[in-house]
């Protein structure tokens, strides 16, 4: 039995698709990064998991999830705002790219984190919170002084230290990170990352990793999923989607980084821009900026298993091996 | 010291803050040469973005001396003179164009500032729009909110070129942007050094890209550089242990990413309390006894013009580097 499953979700603004038809499962204790370029609906993706999208955001479709300690599995898409509070921070939590916007200046960290668990448990006694706080900081790396700091008085690292911290507090299953790194340069990234793994391990947590930064998930996760224009497009093992991507748009995003050691000099970018919400082009989103696009790709592909564990929404997929491409479809376009 | 487009000579730059003095920029020599691309690394707060500001006259240095072509910057027709022939384009697409204006516009403004004659205007906003592979026909009459993230950086950069400028200063031209624009942009910069021989000075935290992309590079720590050399050199043999550090730390995009590897711990310590002797040294896993003392010059390594600020390669001190990591 997986710890979450989304099945057929969609996010609609005024009639326009963000999110369109996502699925995917997600084991306990399983790392799933999910990637793609701004605008391509990861954060709403994530947002719709926890029910936290703004009003003008329309979601739909089935997502259950199935704690361990919970005996019945919660069917999130049925829960009311109220009964989505037992489930938010309890449950799932979530840590969000700028840690300074998500923690409140003027309190001091240590009240932040308390308050979570008073929130999610009847009457906790003072001195057993203070213990679990003091716990939780030194879990995440911290010295528990600094507990009575306020945000401002930490630094980046340790300001996302301390939302992971917030996110652990009531000792979820789940934790949903949108670019946790994203503001940290590469020294502290690879720190922050160090600890989510360490984390997950120590404590069995699952995770959903959101990053434009490929090497990142390569890094942290065991899955990813690569999203474009509001779906999946290619879904399998870090391994074998790295090793041997069967969609175009993950083929020329991975080609478009420099791996040193590798090939130096400059990429050939992807022409052109993905679509707006308003206009997706029929058929296959990626086909106006694919080298590889017929005819058959007018056709809307569907995200089916081309080896074992690993989908692709590639009519032509599996590839065994890449032609050299034809001249690309849109010569100029966004960008 | 005359084939130099530009050159700095132990440059300082100091900010008054209420704790003290921030050394943002600490004794820095470097050349940049015509027609390279050449590559400026660190994490935030070393210094990279102030070393840019100053080179360009934006700020005003505490000590030391900038060169273009060999001729000192000082006062003001220098400094004039300098903006006209180095250009500068910064991070931020979204912030550094006037909302309220048309691209044609943008593009015309430093025409107007330098007073190039009208009748020339239209003809070379023209092709700096083509320079970097936008359709004047199409985007000349557009507002900045009308474009994506990569064009208007690419508007940025074509107001910047309308000067026939002989340098540009790129401060992370690229790391708002996603995978794919970023390619675009960087294909864009590629060529302009290409076809117009034009010197790119490149600042950046993201050492592949400056791997992939800098004819040279200079390693950037607490307001001083810390390694220099060819970028490959640099980045595949680095020969400073923060230089060493920061490529261990950089997340690998294949199969398996980069295995286990040790990490630096620590973060970079405030600018107005520099540690004595190296800077790096309370940070550094091989330090031994004179580190916390001894304050490292650039020590040339090899032939081909490396170079790291390190004592592991005095050749009178690296006996008791060993014999510290053998006891």
């Amino acid at each position: 039995m997986s710890l979450l499953e989304v099945s057929d979700l969609r996010v609609h603004h005024r009639g326009e698709p963000i999110v369109d038809g996502v699925d995917f499962e997600l084991g306990a204790g399983e790392a799933l990064g999910l990637a793609g370029e701004s605008g391509c609906g990861k954060t709403t993706t994530a947002l719709a998991l926890m029910k936290l999208l703004p009003p003008t955001l329309k979601q739909s479709g089935r997502l259950t999830l199935r704690p361990p300690e919970a005996e019945e599995p919660i069917n999130i898409e049925k829960r009311t705002e109220a009964g989505m509070g037992l489930v938010r921070w309890r449950h799932i939590s979530l840590v969000f790219q700028g840690a300074m916007n998500s923690l409140d200046p003027v309190q001091r960290v240590d009240t932040q984190i308390a308050e979570a668990i008073r929130l999610h448990e009847a009457r906790p006694k003072a001195k057993e919170v203070r213990e679990r706080i003091s716990e939780l900081l030194k879990t995440v790396g911290l010295t528990p002084g600094l507990g009575r700091r306020y945000p401002h008085q930490l630094s980046g690292g340790q300001r996302q230290r301390m939302m992971i911290a917030l996110a652990l507090a009531c000792r979820p299953s789940l934790v949903i990170a949108d670019e946790p790194t994203t503001a940290l340069d590469v020294v502290m990234q690879a720190q922050v990352l160090q600890l989510l793994e360490n984390l997950r391990e120590q404590l069995g947590l699952a995770l959903i990793l959101i990053s434009h930064d490929l090497g990142v998930l390569a890094e942290t996760c065991d899955r990813i999923a690569i999203m474009y224009a509001g779906r999946i497009v290619e879904i399998g093992s870090v391994d074998s989607v790295f090793g041997a991507p069967q969609h175009p748009y993950t083929k020329r995003l991975l080609e478009s980084l420099p791996v040193i050691g590798g090939e130096r000099g400059l990429a050939t970018p992807i022409p052109g821009g993905p679509p707006d919400p308003g206009e997706m082009p029929e058929g296959c989103r990626f086909r106006p900026r694919c080298p590889y696009a017929a005819e058959r790709c007018l056709e809307d592909p569907r995200l089916r298993e081309v080896a074992p564990g690993h989908a692709s929404a590639c009519h032509f997929a599996p590839w065994s091996e890449w032609p050299a491409p034809a001249a690309p479809a849109a010569a100029e376009g966004k960008g | 010291m005359s084939d130099s487009l530009m050159e700095v000579r132990d440059l300082a730059v100091q900010f008054k803050v209420k704790r003290g003095v921030t050394r943002a920029v600490d004794g820095v020599s470097l050349e940049w040469r015509p027609g390279e691309i050449f590559g400026v690394v660190g994490e935030s707060g070393c210094g990279k973005s102030t070393l840019a500001r100053a080179l360009l006259g934006l700020v005003e240095p505490a000590a030391g001396e900038v060169a273009l072509r060999g001729n000192r910057v000082e006062g003001k027709a220098e400094v004039a003179e300098l903006r006209r022939r180095v250009q500068m384009i910064f991070q931020d697409p979204y912030q550094t164009l006037n909302p309220r204006q048309r691209v044609r516009s943008i593009v015309a403004e430093p025409l107007l500032v330098q007073k190039v004659d009208r009748s020339e205007h239209d003809g070379r906003v023209r092709r700096a729009l083509e320079d970097v592979g936008l359709d004047p026909e199409r985007f000349g009459s557009r507002y900045p909110h009308q474009l994506s993230g990569g064009q208007r950086q690419r508007v940025a950069i074509a107001a910047a070129l309308v000067l026939e400028p002989e340098g540009l200063v790129c401060d992370e031209p690229v790391s708002m942007l996603d995978a794919s624009v970023r390619a675009q942009i960087l294909t864009v910069l590629g060529g302009l050094q290409e076809r117009r021989g034009l010197s790119l000075l490149f600042i950046t935290h993201d050492l592949s890209l400056a791997w992939s992309l800098c004819d040279r590079l200079a390693v950037m720590y607490l307001g001083r550089v810390v390694e220099q050399g060819s970028a490959v050199d640099v980045i595949e043999h680095p020969r400073h242990p923060y230089t060493q550090a920061l490529v261990d730390a950089i997340p690998v995009p294949s199969a398996g990413g980069g295995g286990p590897r040790e990490l630096l711990g620590g973060e970079l310590p405030d600018a107005t309390d520099v540690p004595s002797g190296c800077r790096f040294h309370p940070r550094c896993p091989r330090r031994f006894e004179p580190c916390d003392r001894i304050d490292p010059p650039l020590i040339a390594i090899g032939g081909r013009g490396q170079a790291a600020a390190c004592l592991l390669h005095d050749p009178e001190l690296a006996g008791r580097a060993v014999e510290a990591a053998d006891g």
